[in-house]
C-alpha cells in the first residue's frame, strides 16, 4: 500500500475510534473539536480539517450512516413559516403562520424531526434560497395570499431542512414544490442538491431527494430586471457551472438555463426584482405559480 | 440606558426628513448653494494621550456636502434618492434591507457601499439609528437560558426547552415583559461553542442566559444585549477565541465598531467582561502543543493595529497586556482547544471556575 492510501486507512479507524467513544459517552462532537482531538492524539496522522472532514465522509459512506448518527452536532440553518402546524413529541404544537418574520427554526436532531406530526393546508412548498427573501416574504403574509409553506436553509442546504422537507412532501405527496434561487450557478446547485441530493455526500446523498421544480429566477426574468443589476459571473461560478454539467444529472432544461447564465457571462439576485418595488416579488411569485410557469 | 435613538418615533423622522428637504430646497429656491453639513464620527484613534474625541463620544469634525462640486453633487443624490425609500418604508411601516435599497436604483448607486454610506448619513443627519429608518438585516444571534420573554406578543420561553437555541428577534423594540432567573450574562463568539454549551446542558446546571452572535454580532444582537442589562442589571462574561479575530469580536460588543461609529453610544456594552480565552490560559490549563497555532504575518499586523487603539490604553490597560503577550508569544488558540481532553472541561470547570474566582478582566 502506498503511504497515502495507508494513512488514509488508519485516518478512518482514528475517525470511529473517537466517535465510537463520544457515542459511549452520549456526547455529540462539532467537527472542529474533532480536529483537535484528532490533531493531538494522532498527530502523525492528522494537519487539517479538511483532512479530518474527508476521513468523515469516507466512514459515513463506508458505515452507510449519517454524520449526525456518528456523534457530530448537526445544527441545522433551516427555517420554516407559513400554513403548517408542527407538534414534536410531548411538545406544544407551533403554529408555523404565527412566527413573526423569522419563522420558526428547524431543529437538527434528524429523529426529533421524524417524529414530527405535520398538519397543513397549504397547496405549495415554496423553497427560498436566500434568509433575507424568506424574512421578506415571511413579514408579506405571503402563505396566506398563497396558501403554501415557505421553507429556507440560509443557502446551501443542511441534511436536516432537506430531511424535513422530504418528510413533509412524504405526508403529503400532492403538494408541488418550487424553488426561489437566484440566476446563478450557485443557485442552480443549490435548487439540484433540494432536489438530487449532495453530491459531494456520498451515500448519504440520494435519501432526501424531492421533486422540486424551478420556480424562478429563470432567464426569462431577465427582462424584468435592469441592466445595471446584472453582475459579472466569478470564477467560482463558472467552476459551479463546470461541475454541474459534468454530474449528467441535469434535464435538458436545466442545462439550456445554465447554457444561458455561463454565455452571457452576468448573473442576477432575486432582489434585483424589487426594482419596480417591494409589492412586485409577492406578484411575481403569485404569477408564476398560477400561470405554473416552472420547471 | 435608554439613549435618544430609542425614543425616535416614525412620526418624529418623518417630520425631520420633511425639515431637511425644506431646508435643501429653499436654499435652491433662493438661489442659494445647498450645503449638507454630516458630522464625522471615530470609534478610536492611534492617540494615547485620552483626549482625543473619541473619548467623549464627540464627533471629529463635520463634512461638508455642496451642489459645486461634481463628487458631493453624485453623493447627494444618492443621499436624497435613498431619503424617499426610507420615507417610504416609515410611512408604510415596512421593513427593508441595505440589500433591497441598493437594487431599487442599481444604475445610481452602482455598488452597495454606497448605499451603505448613504444610510450611515442620513443616521448622522436625522440624529437616529438605522434601525429607526426601518432598515434592517436578518436576524443571525441566538439565546439560551434562564429567560422568558415577549415579542410582537409572541412568547419566547428559554425556560421550558433550556438547552435549545432561540433566533434573537430583529426588531428589538417590539420586546416586552422580559423576566429572567440568571445571574449572569454569558456571551460567546462561536455557534459551535454555544452548541457545546448546549450539548452540555450548561443552562441546567448554571444559572444564565447564554447569547451568541455568530462571529461579528448584528445590531439586532447588540441591541438586545443592551436591552437585558438595562432591564435585568445582571453581569455579562465575554468568551472569545484566543487570536486576533475573537478580541477583535470583543472590543466590538464593548466599544462598537469602526463601521456604526456614529451609533457606538447605543450598541456598545460597557459591562462586558473578558472572561477569556487568555493567552496565559494556555500555560494554566495546560493545552497541548499542537493546539497552540502559529500567528500568520497577518495576524501580528492586526493585532499591532488594535493594540494602538486609544479606548485599550484608556479604558482597559489589562486587556492590552493579555493582547501583547499574545503577540509576544506568537501563538493563537481557539476555545475548542479547551475540550480536548474532556468535552466538558468548558462547561464544567473552565466557566464555572473562572466566574466564581473573579478571574476576568
Amino acid at each position: 500500500m502506498r503511504e497515502n492510501a495507508a494513512k488514509a486507512f488508519v485516518r478512518v479507524w482514528k475517525v470511529m475510534e473517537i466517535c465510537f467513544q463520544i457515542l459511549t459517552e452520549e456526547k455529540r462532537v462539532t467537527q472542529r473539536e474533532l480536529f483537535y482531538k484528532l490533531l493531538c492524539h494522532s498527530p502523525d496522522y492528522f494537519s487539517s480539517q479538511l483532512q479530518v472532514n474527508r476521513s468523515i465522509q469516507d466512514v459515513v459512506s463506508l458505515l452507510r450512516c449519517s454524520r449526525f448518527s456518528l456523534g457530530i452536532m448537526a445544527s441545522s440553518r433551516g427555517l420554516i413559516a407559513g400554513r403548517v402546524i408542527l407538534q414534536g413529541p410531548n411538545q406544544e404544537v407551533v403554529d408555523c403562520s404565527a412566527c413573526g418574520s423569522s419563522g420558526h427554526p428547524i431543529s437538527g436532531d434528524l429523529d426529533y424531526l421524524d417524529k414530527l406530526s405535520v398538519r397543513t393546508d397549504a397547496r405549495y412548498i415554496i423553497v427560498v434560497e436566500k434568509h433575507a427573501i424568506f424574512q421578506r416574504l415571511a413579514e408579506d403574509r405571503m402563505f396566506h395570499h398563497i396558501p403554501s409553506i415557505l421553507v429556507t436553509a440560509k443557502g446551501y442546504p443542511d441534511i436536516a431542512t432537506r430531511f424535513l422537507l422530504h418528510r413533509i412532501s412524504r405526508n403529503f405527496p400532492k403538494l408541488p414544490i418550487l424553488a426561489l434561487v437566484d440566476w446563478n450557478p450557485a443557485g442552480l446547485a443549490i435548487l439540484c442538491t433540494f432536489k438530487f441530493g449532495s453530491i459531494g455526500m456520498g451515500l448519504e446523498a440520494y435519501r432526501y431527494a424531492c421533486n422540486v421544480k424551478w420556480l424562478g429566477m429563470r432567464g426569462d426574468d431577465l427582462e424584468l430586471i435592469p441592466e445595471p443589476s446584472l453582475v459579472p459571473l466569478r470564477p467560482r461560478d463558472l467552476q459551479i457551472a463546470k461541475s454541474l454539467n459534468s454530474s449528467g444529472i441535469l434535464p435538458e432544461t436545466y442545462r439550456e438555463e445554465l447554457a444561458r447564465m455561463v454565455q452571457s457571462g452576468k448573473r442576477a439576485e432575486i432582489e434585483a426584482l424589487y426594482f419596480h418595488g417591494y409589492d412586485f416579488l409577492g406578484k411575481y411569485i403569485a404569477h408564476n405559480i398560477v400561470g405554473a410557469n416552472y420547471i | 440606558m435608554e439613549g435618544k435613538s430609542e425614543t425616535v418615533q416614525p412620526c418624529v423622522l418623518l417630520r425631520r426628513i420633511r425639515d431637511f428637504t425644506r431646508s435643501v430646497l429653499e436654499d435652491v429656491c433662493s438661489d442659494r448653494v445647498p450645503v449638507v453639513r454630516i458630522d464625522r464620527f471615530r470609534n478610536y484613534c492611534a492617540d494615547s494621550s485620552g483626549k482625543c474625541c473619541c473619548s467623549f463620544d464627540l464627533s471629529d469634525g463635520k463634512e461638508t456636502l455642496t451642489l459645486k462640486k461634481e463628487c458631493h453633487t453624485q453623493r447627494l443624490d444618492v443621499l436624497l434618492k435613498v431619503l424617499l425609500i426610507v420615507q417610504k418604508l416609515l410611512l408604510e411601516n415596512r421593513h427593508g434591507s441595505k440589500r433591497d435599497i441598493y437594487y431599487m436604483h442599481p444604475s445610481v448607486f452602482v455598488e452597495q457601499s454606497v448605499v451603505d454610506r448613504a444610510l450611515n448619513d442620513i443616521c448622522i443627519l436625522l440624529k437616529c439609528s438605522r434601525h429607526n429608518l426601518n432598515v434592517v438585516s436578518v436576524g443571525n444571534g441566538l439565546v439560551m437560558g434562564w429567560l422568558r420573554f415577549f415579542e410582537s406578543g409572541r412568547q419566547f420561553d428559554c425556560i421550558k426547552y433550556l438547552n435549545t437555541a432561540h433566533h434573537i428577534p430583529v426588531q428589538v423594540e417590539q420586546i416586552s415583559d422580559i423576566m429572567s432567573l440568571a445571574q449572569y450574562i454569558l456571551v460567546v463568539e462561536k455557534e459551535s461553542v454555544f452548541q457545546r454549551l448546549a450539548n452540555d446542558q450548561f443552562c441546567g446546571t448554571n444559572r444564565c442566559i447564554v447569547v451568541t452572535g455568530k462571529g461579528y454580532p448584528d445590531i439586532p444582537t447588540r441591541r438586545f444585549l443592551r436591552l437585558l442589562i438595562e432591564k435585568l442589571h445582571l453581569p455579562v462574561y465575554c468568551l472569545v477565541d484566543c487570536d486576533p479575530y475573537g478580541f477583535d469580536i470583543l472590543t466590538t460588543y464593548r466599544f462598537g465598531s469602526m463601521q456604526l461609529a456614529h451609533d457606538a453610544k447605543f450598541l456598545r456594552v460597557p459591562a462586558v467582561r473578558w472572561l477569556g480565552a487568555f493567552p496565559s490560559d494556555s500555560e494554566r490549563y495546560k493545552l497541548p502543543q499542537q493546539c497552540l497555532l502559529p500567528l500568520s504575518a497577518e495576524d501580528k499586523r492586526r493585532i499591532e493595529a488594535t493594540l494602538s487603539r486609544c479606548y485599550l490604553q484608556r479604558e482597559v490597560p489589562e486587556w492590552r497586556l493579555e493582547l501583547d503577550l499574545m503577540l509576544q508569544r506568537g501563538v493563537k488558540f481557539e476555545i475548542e482547544a479547551l475540550s480536548v481532553r474532556s468535552l466538558s472541561f468548558l462547561a464544567e470547570t473552565y466557566i464555572p471556575s473562572k466566574i466564581q474566582h473573579g478571574e476576568y478582566l
